[in-house]
């Protein structure tokens, strides 16, 4: 019953086989948009699906970092909610040896209605820890992310910047050997981000295998050993770090230059 | 599972107004019964004692509602949460099911009171009471898969949930009992699902409402239809739900 099964037998921490994925297009525009609406009724837009992963192939081997780059789009997202099975495949196959922690918009799963602590516990039981668990840990998270006065108030009393610390904090004390770590996440001043990714380096010197999407090259030139460049949904290299940052910017300066080839006319 | 149970467990200690969860279908009963049996004094309608008779009715009736209408928002509330999770998908119906569930429970008393004020206890056949609240959860978990399904791929199902479940109540034996239906139209209206399963809570005290059991038959088997059709209607849809959320 679960969205995917995990197999023990599978010898690298997760493999895609031929995978493709559609979504459908105007995800975020719930409600608003009444022209949108309109035109939809009439039949002008068609609520159509667009395809952001195309027939993509894989291995990912226990204790390996692996950077997924490559132009703003849905499929970057999408791959990591395979990797991590909270999404399934529309073809093809994920396999997974062990349970991947989907460090993908945690904060967004935080309830108002609840405590700061309860929302840990939530929130916690949500990426796979025991109410046990979640209890021994509940002070060194609190400490992590700052919260440890607030416990007993509610989820309002945290600024936004302290829901996305106590959500990273969360996701990195699920005991788990592999994370599917969306840069969006790594959020907050700057010894917080510098301390996240210090647990980053940590967790990879212990063999824990991470899955990163991140816009950032700094990031990953230090902690990824291999990048995957995908671009328009498919893979395009799977590679070094720095020829996938060649390749990077190469795209973006193509792009800069149709652009402006495009405004002289 | 635990850390739903764990969920679960939240979701009632938020509701620290437990007493609503009494006084509202309470209140409900009296107003109806003011109205119906009082003022109008509509004495034909449904059995007496009617006080009872309604709010027997009108506890399940509140559940079926409050469940229902719930199961059309299900994803704005909980997709968030939806999208860091691997657990089954079908849990997140299931838990809004349960907390309504449990809010019912919790709303028994109500027919106590009904039972100590009116004085008419109830026969030897309400034991078919929990098998009414069962095959109640069945319908209504079949039910809220298909609202859930329903609700992705068009949003505008809430408002038609809505309208349908205020029709419903005028169409179900809430307010009067089968008997009160013209003869031609029982047999219609023993493919309300409703039906047969307020006619399981009446039993007790009035065997008399058993008088059709085809009516019933046919009632209690569209409960399981819609609980199976639910089932597989979620899993067809589930890859959608899991993408739009």
């Amino acid at each position: 019953m679960a969205r995917i099964a995990i197999d023990p037998t599978l010898d690298a921490v997760m493999e895609f086989t031929n995978v493709s994925l559609r979504m459908p297009r105007h995800r975020r525009r719930r409600g608003g948009g009444r022209r949108q609406q309109i035109r939809r009724m009439a039949g002008e837009v068609r609520r159509d699906e667009i395809e952001v992963l195309t027939d993509i192939s894989f291995r990912i081997e226990p204790g390996e970092s692996v950077a997924v780059v490559g132009p703003k789009g849905p499929g970057r997202q999408a791959l990591l909610r395979l990797a991590a099975g909270t999404l399934r495949p529309d073809s093809g196959t994920v396999r997974r040896n062990q349970p991947v922690v989907p460090m993908i918009e945690v904060a967004r799963a935080f309830a108002r209605m609840y405590t700061i602590r309860q929302n840990i516990y939530i929130v916690g039981g949500l990426l796979g820890m025991t109410p046990q668990q979640i209890e021994g840990k509940l002070p060194a998270i609190a400490e992590r992310a700052g919260v440890s006065n607030m416990l007993g108030r509610y989820l309002n009393a945290a600024p936004p910047v302290m829901r996305q610390k106590l959500a990273w904090t969360i996701a990195m004390s699920v005991n788990a050997d592999a994370y599917a770590i969306d840069q969006t996440l790594v959020v907050g001043d700057r010894p917080f981000r510098q301390e996240a990714w210090t647990q980053v380096d940590e967790l990879r010197k212990q063999g824990a295998t991470f899955l990163v999407s991140s816009d950032s090259p700094k990031q990953f030139r230090r902690f990824c050993d291999r990048a995957l460049y995908i671009a328009d949904g498919r893979l395009v290299a799977d590679t070094s770090v720095p020829e996938a940052l060649a390749a990077m910017r190469a795209a973006r300066q193509a792009a800069r230059k149709a652009d402006e080839a495009g405004n002289g006319e | 599972m635990l850390v739903l149970r764990d969920l679960q467990k939240k979701y009632t200690r938020f509701r620290l107004g437990y007493l609503w969860t009494l006084l509202e279908p309470l209140g409900m009963s009296l107003v109806l019964w003011l109205v119906f049996s009082v003022l109008l004094g509509a004495r034909a309608l449904g059995l007496q004692p009617y006080l009872l008779f309604l709010s027997v009715a009108i506890l399940p009736w509140w559940w079926f509602a409050t469940a229902i209408g719930s199961a059309t928002r299900i994803w704005r509330r909980t997709g968030a949460q939806l999208r860091i999770s691997t657990l089954p998908t079908q849990l997140w119906v299931m838990r809004a099911m349960l907390v309504a569930l449990i809010e019912f429970i919790f709303s028994l008393p109500v027919i106590v009171l009904a039972i100590a004020l009116t004085g008419f206890l109830p026969g030897p056949l309400i034991v078919l009471f929990p098998v009414g609240i069962l095959v109640q959860f069945l319908l209504m978990y079949g039910l809220a898969l298909l609202i859930a399904s329903a609700s992705v791929v068009f949003p505008d199902v809430a408002r038609l949930v809505r309208i349908v479940i205020r029709a419903m109540f005028y169409l179900s034996p809430v307010l009067y009992s089968v008997s009160n239906i013209p003869a031609g139209a029982q047999f219609l209206a023993s493919f309300n699902p409703l039906v047969g399963v307020l006619g399981l809570y009446r039993i007790g005290w009035w065997p008399e409402e058993a008088s059709s059991f085809i009516g019933y038959g046919i009632s209690l088997g569209l409960c399981i239809a819609i609980f199976i059709l639910g089932l597989v209607t979620f899993k067809k849809f589930e890859q959608r739900i899991l993408k739009e959320v």
